[in-house]
Parts: structure tokens; C-alpha cells; sequence
């Protein structure tokens, strides 16, 4: 049997390819990075919602199944350039910074993932320009470093706002669909900073709070034993505060219905996921069919999420839309038992 | 009844406009500014958080289930008592727009109906007591003749250890600043005295050891106070981030 490919070494890509190994089949691992971890490595996620777990704690033993599994040929730093459909599977060119290789695949999971929305182009809130307005992965590194301090003066913040939905449900970037983590990994960000610094006060601007399923206990947790505040109203604007040294979210508080302008040392802006670069090349190379969000579309995303419907073809993760790391971890599994099964055969 | 401040509007149209008997001609040439909610202020939350009966207060997630079945709302059409309404002030920290209530919150009956309901765990009504503690605590309301009363009661217990209720009501007239006329005075006093629903003077009852008691129960009284100076002063000292 060829080698099955797995594209994209994040929650989704290292479960699966650790999942096609225990099968006993070979596996050809490609990351585009030189980690392995994906998005929660990049960006040095601290805890994950809703058990507040440390991430290494996960994806530690994702990334131990895969590094070192004489069945895994691990790929850093490369891309797919090229991809040839066969009589069963695919000829791919891998490229490693100049070296291109060619390898013969029976069937491809593609566990491309996301991208977070990049804050600047909701200019209204002056990320990029502001230095205390930060992007939430940004903070997540800070809090992992136990470091929450503003960028502008190294002052410890007194008062820090959360701005959710940035990038997600907004016609005016052209991305009107809900990024499922915002909510939940805002209020666990307040809750840590609670948690190591209770006289910091933790406001979250929100217009519905989506702590679906278990996780709700995560948002009544914040409320009523760490004191995280929720003020119902979609920040429009962020300016600097009279004397210079604060921000300024200018809103409308819709429960007082009465405009607001409150000052704060820092603000954090829950940047929404849209489909990772790597996404957008592999529909390209494979042929995949994108739904109008730009995310890969499975064929029959109830019955079967991790089919593409193309021969040989099959999806992992968040590359097919906004997902959870244990949603990722499941969606590898299943890819990996789709692959394996039409590898077999 | 419309407002019509004259100053405001500028007569140069012919057409004569008039409601409810008033004279509102002409455009208006000004827009009043809406009020800018500049603050959040963390003392009054964090102070009801910090009593036993206020620290359900943060679970409250604004649906709105207390005020839907709040027999004072609904049922007497009291729409200024809104218990929701009350919590998200004192969440956000409005003390400003929360005096406002602070005698309506007070007519709350207790008939719990909102902790029956709450979805959240929330005991609304004592919630709702505790931020009216903190409003009568920090001075805020202005003195009712409900307060004055319970004041003189207080006063006038605490003598004896029993009511006078002659006493009382020439305590309590001269705090409204008013006097019954001697001879209905007399004619009522005179029908309570013989119906033996007034003791007074030589008349009067009095409590067994009340000296001791009464010594025991101001003190207690005073320490009630120091204590909750002592919890107010606490959360004030947190003070708010005005920059």
C-alpha cells in the first residue's frame, strides 16, 4: 500500500496521522511549519477552554504518537506544490526549502485549518495602531508567560475589556459566520487573569455569549465565583482616553440602553478564524469545492463531515470550518479510519 | 403633558401648533444630549458580592424572568420596580440612575416568586434588599416618612423595651412638623386609654431587666454599625479608575 498523506500537523492532521499509523498503515506527515502543533502552538495557547488544561497537556502526547513512529515520515518546513491524480490516489511534489521531492499516495487527509482574522482590518479598533488594543492570541502568550502586562508603558492593567465577535458575524469583512471559540476562550483568558490577579476588573462586551453545550459551566463559573462582568453591546469604536494614557471604547450599552465611553488600560479583541492559507492551496491543488465562507465543504457534512466526496479525498478539522481541539482530535480519527478503509481496498 | 422649553425652539413658522392646551410652535432647534455612561464603577457590585445575602448578584444574566413575574410589575403596574433592571445598575455600577430607586426598591413584598424562578440561582430578593442596603447605608435616599417613623419606633423602643405609643406619636408628629389638635388628641387618647390599647405615663408597661437588655442590645446595635462602615469604607477604598 502507498503512504497515506496527511496535510497540516495541528489537533486535526497529528491525531490523524497517528490514528493511520496504529492501523499499521504507512503515513507521510506535512507541515508547512517547522513545529508541529498547529495554531496552538503558533500562537502559545496557555489553557484551553473549558477545563482549563494547559495545552501541552494535549497536544504533548498528539505530537509524542507522531515524532519518533517509525510508520510516520514527518515533513517540516514543506509544502505540497503539485498534486497528479492516479488511478488511486495522487502523485504529490513536496517541497522543502528548495528540494522538491515526488511521493506516491493511495489518499490524502487534508488538515489544513485556520487562520485568525487579522484585527487590522477591523480598523475601527485601532489594533496595530494602539498598542494596548491586543489581539486574544496575543494575550494568550502573555498569560501562559504569567507576564498581562501593557504593551505601551510595561504597566500591570487595571481594567481590561474584551471586545468579542472581531472578525466573526460581520458583513463589513465579508465574514458572517460565528467562530464557536471567541466567547469561550475570552471568558477563560478573564478567568485566568481573575484567577492570578483579582484586582484586575474583567469586562466582556458581547452581543450573545456562545458557551455551547458543557461549556456553559465555563461562563457561569466566570460570573459567580471570578466576578468577569458582561456588558450587552457591540463596541463601535476604540480612541485614545483624555490624558493619553488609556483607551476609550465608545459604545451603546443595549440592557441601559444609553451610550457608553468608558476608559480601559488595555483592550483584547476575540479575533474570529477564517480558512487558513493552507486551506485555500489545498482546495486548489485537489479540487475540493469551497463553500461561499471560503472553507473546504464536505459532501455530506451530517453524515459523513469527513468525506469530500472526491475519491481518495478526505477533510480534518478546521480546515471545513470553525472547531474545537477535541471536535479536530475526533474529526482526525474519523478521516484517518475513511483513509485507511479506501487506502485498502 | 409636553415640556416645552421656549428657549429651545425658534418661532419663525406661521402654522400654529398646539397640544393638550399648549402652544408648541414652531422648530425645534436643538437636540438634548443623550446621557454618556462614562464610568464603570466595580464598589457597589463588589460591596453586595462581599454580603452574605448579595453574593448571588453576579450570576445575573439580564434575561429578565424575575421582572416578568414580579407581582409589584405586573400585577400592580409598578413599572419603575424593575428587579432586573436594578441588579444590572448595581453590576455596572450606575449609582447615579440606581438612586433614583432607592425607595421604590424597598416596596418589594417578598413573595420570592423571582428566587423560585431565577434560572441562574440568583436570590433576587435578597438581592435586591442588599443594594438597597447599600443605597440607605451611603446616604443616598432621601429620609421618608416611612424612614422617620421606623426611626422614633426604634427610638422609642429601645427606652423601655415596650412601646409608648403616646410618646411615639408626639415624636413622630414633631419629626413631620405637625401637631394634631388638642382637642382630637384628646378624644382619641381618651378612647385608646379606655379600650387598654394605650399605656402610658404611671400606665405603661415595662420589661423585666430591660436596663441590662437594653444596654446589651444597643451595644449590639452599635457594633452592627461599625461593622458595616467598616465593610462600606472597605469596598470605597477600591475606589473606581477614573484615569
Amino acid at each position: 500500500m502507498n503512504p497515506i498523506l496527511v496535510l497540516g500537523a495541528g489537533p486535526a492532521g497529528l491525531s490523524a496521522a497517528a490514528e493511520i499509523a496504529e492501523l499499521g498503515a504507512p503515513t507521510i506527515l506535512v507541515e508547512r511549519e517547522a513545529y508541529l502543533g498547529g495554531n496552538p502552538k503558533r500562537w502559545h495557547y496557555s489553557l484551553l477552554a473549558p477545563d482549563l488544561r494547559p495545552s501541552d497537556e494535549i497536544l504533548g502526547p498528539l505530537i509524542a504518537k507522531v515524532e519518533g513512529n517509525p510508520r510516520v515520515e514527518l515533513h517540516r518546513s514543506t509544502t505540497v506544490t503539485k498534486a497528479e491524480r492516479l488511478p488511486k490516489g495522487f502523485r504529490v511534489t513536496l517541497k522543502t526549502g528548495d528540494a522538491l521531492e515526488t511521493q506516491e499516495v493511495s489518499a490524502v487527509v487534508l488538515a489544513t485549518g485556520f487562520d485568525h482574522f487579522d484585527s487590522r482590518r477591523k480598523f475601527e479598533y485601532g489594533y496595530g495602531r494602539y498598542p494596548d488594543v491586543l489581539d486574544f492570541k496575543e494575550l494568550e502568550g502573555m498569560i501562559h508567560d504569567d507576564r498581562v502586562l501593557r504593551p505601551s508603558d510595561g504597566k500591570p492593567p487595571r481594567r481590561i475589556a474584551w471586545i468579542l465577535c472581531v472578525g466573526s458575524r460581520d458583513l463589513q469583512v465579508g465574514n458572517p459566520w460565528c467562530c464557536r471559540m471567541g466567547c469561550a476562550v475570552s471568558i477563560k483568558q478573564a478567568v485566568e487573569i481573575r484567577q492570578k490577579h483579582p484586582e484586575i476588573d474583567a469586562y466582556v462586551y458581547y452581543m450573545d455569549i456562545r458557551t455551547y453545550g458543557l461549556w456553559e459551566d465555563l461562563y457561569w463559573k466566570s460570573m459567580q465565583e471570578y466576578g468577569v462582568k458582561f456588558i450587552r453591546g457591540r463596541i463601535g469604536q476604540v480612541t485614545i482616553a483624555e490624558g493619553g494614557s488609556q483607551l476609550l471604547a465608545t459604545g451603546e450599552d443595549t440592557i441601559l440602553r444609553r451610550p457608553t465611553e468608558v476608559p480601559f488600560d488595555m483592550i483584547v479583541l476575540a479575533s474570529g478564524m477564517e480558512p487558513g492559507t493552507g486551506t485555500q492551496e489545498a482546495a486548489a491543488l485537489f479540487g475540493v469545492p469551497v463553500g461561499p465562507e471560503g472553507f473546504l465543504t464536505p459532501n455530506l457534512s451530517d453524515m459523513n463531515p469527513v468525506d469530500s466526496g472526491l475519491p481518495g479525498v478526505f477533510l480534518a478539522g478546521a480546515a471545513t470550518g470553525p472547531k474545537a481541539i477535541p471536535d479536530s482530535v475526533t474529526e482526525g480519527m474519523g478521516a484517518a479510519l475513511r483513509a485507511y478503509q479506501y487506502a485498502r481496498n | 403633558m409636553p415640556i416645552v422649553e421656549k428657549s429651545l425652539v425658534t418661532v419663525d413658522r406661521s402654522d400654529r401648533l398646539e397640544m393638550e392646551g399648549i402652544d408648541v410652535s414652531g422648530d425645534w432647534n436643538t437636540f438634548l444630549r443623550s446621557r454618556v455612561q462614562t464610568d464603570l464603577d466595580v464598589r457597589i457590585l463588589d460591596w453586595v458580592r462581599s454580603q452574605p445575602q448579595g453574593d448571588t448578584i453576579s450570576r445575573c444574566w439580564q434575561c429578565g424572568t424575575c421582572t416578568a413575574g414580579c407581582c409589584l410589575h405586573t400585577d400592580y403596574g409598578l413599572n419603575e420596580f424593575n428587579p432586573r433592571y436594578f441588579i444590572y445598575l448595581a453590576q455596572v455600577g450606575y449609582e447615579e440612575e440606581l438612586r433614583k430607586y432607592a425607595t421604590t426598591i424597598w416596596r418589594c413584598v417578598s413573595c420570592n416568586k423571582c428566587v423560585e424562578r431565577c434560572p441562574k440561582g440568583v436570590k433576587v430578593e435578597e438581592v435586591i434588599h442588599t443594594i438597597g442596603s447599600y443605597l440607605e447605608f451611603t446616604g443616598g435616599a432621601p429620609e421618608s416618612p416611612a424612614d422617620r417613623f421606623d426611626r422614633a419606633y426604634t427610638e422609642n423602643l429601645l427606652r423601655r423595651g415596650v412601646l409608648d405609643e403616646a410618646s411615639l406619636f408626639r415624636t413622630y408628629e414633631r419629626l413631620e412638623g405637625r401637631t394634631m389638635p388638642a382637642g382630637e388628641m384628646l378624644k382619641m387618647g381618651f378612647q385608646l386609654l379606655r379600650s387598654g390599647r394605650l399605656r402610658t405615663g404611671p400606665l405603661a408597661h415595662r420589661t423585666r431587666g430591660w436596663r441590662q437588655f437594653g444596654n446589651v442590645l444597643r451595644e449590639k446595635l452599635k457594633e452592627d454599625e461599625r461593622r458595616r462602615r467598616a465593610s462600606l469604607s472597605a469596598a470605597g477604598g477600591r475606589g473606581g479608575h477614573s484615569p
